[in-house]
């Protein structure tokens, strides 16, 4: 959990056409950041010149320069400075830019406006603090579960454990039932690999992990949401990989396609998917649901990699 | 003599059929030559030749399928054909000698647009379009020609009328028209919900932060009490924004195999009105019902919006039962059956305050709603009519005195284009 008004040592850059929208953002991250604002990327270039940023946030679509092209720029040039873009419009239709400019975060424009996954993520982006499901909880957020699989079996019992869990205490447990059981077999069975990059384990056999391999996974709830996070050491998921899932499944084949179903399934029906990765020590798969259709807009792309 | 008996009859064979080749020949020529199909008699008084042709040109006229009817100067009627005295519901005796404004138009006198009198003047064909007559309820539509027969000295002697109902051809093409107008509305519609997104969502954002930090901009209690209506108005925007663009959307779907009666019942679930527990609600489930194609959220969609409209109408029903001291209980009932080997059939039937007669024809198009404003987007039919069209089924109604049936036609296997 994220406290609120304590002040951080980051310089933010908000790129985006629309006033009210730098405003938004710039009073809700003013508390904690230093913050200037550009209105086209053109004058965000100049920006960067004068001052250094530890963080550029820039729509997509601007008259000029698009948010996509100038954060390659910045990438390019300001090597240390991180970058996520932000857009009213479907981000699925922005999948295929994300590949191509490596973007790993675009954040929904939704209504009302989420300020707390903003939060999360600019928080995460600035200090490479992103793993852990506490830290996408509200200040009124409470753990509830948190367990280990070493085995195939125990993987049943314990998602069937949460998913009695969540309807028990919310009534609904949404599509998770579904996608739950997509990713805890992604990280038994397709995370650990042979040194020769072969999958150690075949689906749909009971298996037993090695000491060393291990999955965690945490539920947790807050005011506006409950969510779940399955975590292994592996760290074999790379950006790129998740990318090309995901546009894969939006452009082709859909659900039929076995190759990152549970990746594709995770996005449609939970209402955020979260993947913070630390290349070869850790892969964490976070699934939300928002009470009540909280925030209304399109779904967000947040792939973290340190 | 016994071995040429063969050759013997071979020759009488040949000689056979030659004499009949010749003899068929023959008859086709002569049916040629008499180059006449019908047989006339060969003598005939000139009387009958006269009772004849008549007979001939009356077929004609009868068979005409516009309706015909030949005036005099004073309007009298002097001919009719069938097609006119089926379209005016009487026999053709009675109709000579009336005047054709009494029949059709059931008038007294002559009709003020009428295009007989037209011809009779000017001795041209005139065409008068958009004839409305009212019947009961309805409007009906006339198209009607009229065509001079003058005599020898080019008088306009008599007037043909011609009459056709075009009442269906006209509610089609106004319905073309409409779904033309509908389409562009809808593509225009697509292009700026998804502009308002931005917009809204800097309002609703900004709202966000004067209630989180009203200090940080010197407000007080009043001024918070208004940004939250501005949260509220942008948030309801924002749905009705929603709803749009899932009708102009493009297809980004997913096909699962589901049993439509858990479904229904889950739908069922998430429904909640006041008053809604003292509906009976009845179902009535076909328990062998095969699982089904289809994308599970947008059906769940389309159920709980025919659902909501039966219980709102039971619900307004009651009201207006209570007001009159009379006595009513509500009854839903919900039921899915194998249509054919291919479909399953879903309907959802309410006695509520049914549908005005008025207002069928339009409860599919978009905005169209009954409910005051604020209370419904009018969007909801028309949604659940292009989900179900997309999976390639078919979603109607019916009503049968207060009882609304609706029912939704669905394919088992994946078949739209959804």
């Amino acid at each position: 959990m994220v406290k609120a008004n304590d002040r951080l040592p980051y310089r933010i850059l908000v790129v985006d056409d629309e006033k009210a929208i730098r405003m938004m953002l710039v009073d809700f991250l003013e508390n904690r950041y230093e913050l200037d604002t550009a209105d086209t990327g053109e004058n965000a270039l100049e920006m960067l010149k004068q001052k250094k940023y530890d963080l550029v946030i820039s729509d997509i679509n601007m008259p000029g320069m698009s948010g996509p092209e100038l954060l390659k720029v910045v990438r390019k040039e300001y090597k240390g400075t991180k970058t996520a873009l932000i857009t009213a419009y479907n981000i699925d239709e922005y999948i295929t830019i994300a590949k191509e400019y490596e973007i790993s975060n675009i954040i929904p424009k939704t209504v009302p406006f989420n300020f707390a996954e903003l939060d999360s993520l600019i928080y995460g982006l600035l200090t490479g603090d992103i793993f852990g499901l506490d830290r996408y909880l509200l200040d009124d957020g409470m753990m509830m579960e948190k367990h280990v699989i070493k085995s195939s079996r125990q993987a049943r019992e314990i998602r069937e454990n949460i998913i009695s869990l969540f309807v028990d205490k919310f009534g609904t447990c949404g599509d998770m039932k579904l996608i739950l059981d997509e990713i805890i077999t992604n990280a038994i069975y397709h995370a650990p690999l042979r040194d020769d990059g072969t999958e150690k384990y075949q689906e749909f056999t009971d298996i037993d992990l090695e000491p060393q391999e291990y999955i965690y996974v945490e539920c947790g709830y807050d005011r506006e949401k409950y969510a779940v996070s399955v975590t292994d050491l592996q760290g074999r998921l790379t950006k790129d990989t998740v990318l090309y899932k995901i546009d894969r499944q939006i452009t082709g084949e859909g659900l039929l396609d076995d190759s990152g179903r549970g990746l594709h399934m995770s996005r449609l029906f939970a209402d955020r998917l979260i993947i913070n990765i630390a290349p070869n020590r850790r892969t964490e798969v976070i699934l939300i649901n928002y009470f009540a259709n909280k925030y209304r807009g399109y779904k967000p792309l947040y792939i973290n990699e340190l | 003599m016994i071995q040429l008996l063969p050759v013997l009859l071979i020759v009488l064979a040949i000689g056979c059929a030659y004499w009949w080749v010749k003899r068929e020949t023959q008859r086709r020529y002569e049916l040629f030559d008499s180059d006449s199909t019908i047989e006339v008699p060969k003598k005939v008084t000139l009387d009958e030749q006269i009772r004849i042709s008549k007979k001939e040109l009356e077929t004609v006229f009868d068979a005409i399928t516009e309706a015909i009817c030949i005036i005099d100067k004073k309007f009298t009627i002097i001919r009719v054909n069938k097609s006119y005295a089926a379209l005016v519901g009487q026999p053709i005796k009675k109709l000579l000698g009336k005047h054709c404004y009494q029949t059709l138009w059931k008038r007294d006198s002559i009709c003020s647009d009428c295009p007989a009198s037209g011809t009779f003047l000017s001795g041209e064909v005139v065409v008068r379009k958009g004839i409305r007559v009212k019947e009961a309820d309805e409007n009906k539509f006339f198209e009607m020609k009229t065509y001079p027969v003058s005599d020898e000295t080019g008088r306009v002697v008599h007037v043909i009328e011609f009459t056709r109902e075009v009442t269906d051809e006209k509610r089609i093409s106004e319905q073309l028209i409409r779904s033309e107008k509908l389409a562009s509305i809808g593509i225009m519609t697509a292009g700026i919900a998804h502009e308002m997104n931005n917009p809204l969502s800097g309002i609703s954002g900004m709202a966000v932060n004067l209630l989180e930090m009203p200090q940080k901009y010197g407000l007080n209690e009043r001024g918070i009490e208004r940004v939250r209506a501005i949260l509220d108005s942008s948030a309801r925007a924002t749905s009705i924004m929603r709803d749009l663009l899932y009708l102009s959307r493009k297809a980004d779907s997913t096909s699962v195999l589901i049993s439509i009666n858990s479904l229904i019942i889950k739908a069922v679930e998430v429904i909640h009105y006041p008053g809604m527990s003292e509906i009976h609600q009845r179902f009535n489930f076909e328990k062998s019902l095969p699982l089904i194609h289809c994308d599970p959220a947008k059906i769940e969609q389309v159920i709980i919006n025919v659902i909501s409209n039966a219980v709102q109408s039971i619900l307004e029903k009651k009201q207006i039962c209570l007001q009159n001291n009379i006595s009513f209980s509500g009854l839903l009932l919900i039921s899915t059956q194998l249509q054919d080997e291919e479909n399953i059939l879903i309907t959802i039937s309410d006695n509520g305050t049914g549908i005005p007669e008025a207002n069928r024809s339009r409860i599919f198009d978009p905005f169209f709603s009954t409910r005051p404003p604020g209370q419904g987007t009018g969007l909801g039919l028309s949604i659940s009519h292009k989900i179900i069209e997309e999976h390639g089924g078919r979603i109607f109604f019916d009503c049968i005195d207060d009882v609304t049936v609706f029912s939704i036609v669905l394919p088992i296997e994946r078949k739209g284009y959804y």
